[in-house]
């Protein structure tokens, strides 16, 4: 799925928690219902415990080149 | 929002920091030991000094780190809870700590009655961690190489120590074994199939994570526990059947995969975008070109074995694997690790009220660099040592205590600090 830029975080450079705030931040603009990416060379499963307990829903996959996208539903 | 955020799932900080702040001391203990016994320590494999100072490095410092960082680790990279991690950290520590002291002086003493001791203790403390690591497991889906690695590296340490165990009853018993090939199938499992694989497991996520790397492709992820596993089953095959030619053929592919793993890390290292390199990549660049030269004299052993029968071969391999390759790996993950997990601990802490201080509050990059260019003498002494053992064994030992002490008492100043810095605090998970 293409995602707009503003919907995109790229934490593949990011030391933590920077992907975890960018990705809380970009979340508290969303409407529920929208739909945002999180990029990470690593699967966020603390990530994934935080947006279970919010009500969030998520799906993964990892990519050839190492990338996990993250689909995040507000 | 606050309480949302608290990431509440990690175990306590005494869990996985009784383990860590254990391991250096037997770090200094082995250094000890090549001081007391000097160049006989470094004569032969077979030593009852030479098997106690192995085993101080493998189960006193490595096996006691990696179980300790699992306990920390399997709910981050794995969503692995592990059930009540603290009691299981209580348990599993003293067991494995007296059963290792009981093993080093079941060697040095000759003592059956200390080696059968030793092997029930650690029965019981890898036993009960890998239970109870399988039990967390049991239940995730391998959706990344890390949880793949993870099953497959428990899966080696459970061979490598049902390997051991028969080693020790053999000794104490009496049992008529082949104990030297059957010794090198349990350091090549404990070696590859549960320290390499855990270490690349692992690799995984911290070398993008700290070192700001591009990531491992998916396809190698996959791939290199098998390349790992698949030879070590063909080795047991050897061992079973006698076939020395495909117990070579083994070690020559572990090699091979041993440094491709190298490389490939080396050549993401070489694409950081970190500036500055730190005292944790110093230590990974020691680590990889250590293993490397390591699994280049395995590989041109597997050719010529007349060259492991060298006087000076088995204690540089040794050597190399282990002090400049495993323990220098893990002494630089620790310099991440330590202070992550206080300032993980200090921020699950805190509800409101003041920030949280920069993880190098907690240890300085200058303390770091100041034990790490210990460390690497101690390893240029150790590496010059297997030639001219006469002249540097002592100093060498001497030098590789300094380290140890000094990685001890780095690790005791994250642990003072952290208690110094618990104040309320303001709450954020790290991903």
């Amino acid at each position: 799925m293409d995602f707009p830029a503003e919907r995109i975080v790229d934490a593949r450079y990011m030391e933590p928690p920077q992907p975890f705030v960018a990705t809380m931040e970009m979340l508290d603009t969303l409407q529920p219902g929208e739909e945002m990416l999180l990029l990470l060379y690593r699967e966020p499963h603390p990530l994934y415990r935080v947006l279970q307990q919010n009500g969030h829903d998520w799906k993964s996959e990892l990519r050839p080149d190492g990338t996990f996208a993250v689909v995040i539903t507000c | 929002m606050q309480a949302l955020l608290s990431f509440d799932q990690s175990p306590p900080l005494t869990a996985p920091l009784r383990f860590l702040l254990t391991a250096p001391l037997y770090g200094v203990l082995a250094g000890a030991l090549l001081m007391i016994e000097g160049a006989d320590l470094l004569a032969s494999r077979w030593t009852p000094a030479a098997l106690a100072a192995t085993h101080l490095l493998t189960l006193g410092f490595m096996l006691q780190i990696m179980l300790g960082a699992l306990i920390q680790i399997l709910p981050v990279v794995a969503g692995a809870n592990l059930a009540q991690p603290a009691r299981l950290a209580a348990l599993v520590h003293p067991l494995l700590n007296l059963g290792c002291l009981l093993l080093v002086a079941g060697f040095l003493a000759a003592a059956p009655g200390l080696l059968q001791a030793a092997g029930v203790l650690l029965l019981l403390s890898i036993g009960g961690f890998l239970f109870a690591a399988a039990r967390a497991l049991l239940h995730v889906p391998s959706t990344s190489p890390t949880i793949r690695g993870l099953k497959l590296a428990l899966s080696g340490l459970l061979v490598t120590a049902a390997l051991g165990l028969v080693l020790l009853l053999a000794l104490s018993r009496g049992w008529s074994l082949p104990l030297m090939p059957l010794t090198d199938l349990h350091a090549g499992w404990g070696l590859a199939g549960w320290t390499g694989i855990l270490l690349s497991a692992v690799a995984y996520v911290v070398v993008p994570m700290f070192q700001l790397t591009p990531g491992y492709s998916a396809r190698s992820g996959w791939a290199f526990p098998w390349l790992i596993i698949f030879p070590l089953l063909l080795w047991s095959l050897a061992f079973w059947c006698d076939w020395v030619w495909l117990a070579a053929i083994s070690q020559f592919s572990l090699a091979l995969v041993g440094i491709a793993f190298c490389l490939l890390t080396l050549r993401l290292q070489s694409q950081r975008r970190r500036p500055r390199p730190d005292v944790t990549l110093h230590y990974w660049q020691l680590g990889l070109g250590s293993l490397i030269s390591a699994l280049l004299m395995l590989l041109t052993a597997a050719i010529w074995p007349a060259l492991s029968q060298l006087p000076m071969w088995s204690p540089l391999f040794g050597v190399l694997v282990l002090v400049g390759g495993f323990i220098a790996f893990i002494n630089g993950m620790l310099y991440k690790i330590a202070p992550f997990l206080a300032w993980l601990h200090l921020q699950n802490r805190g509800s409101s009220g003041g920030s949280l201080p920069a993880m190098n509050k907690f240890l300085s990059e200058a303390e770091m660099r100041q034990q790490m260019r210990v460390f690497f003498a101690a390893f240029g002494l150790l590496t010059a040592a297997c030639l001219w053992p006469e002249a540097l064994a002592r100093p060498a030992g001497l030098v590789f205590m300094l380290a140890n002490a000094g990685l001890g008492w780095n690790l005791w100043r994250v642990v003072r600090r952290y208690r110094r810095f618990c104040l309320p605090v303001n709450t954020v998970p790290a991903v």
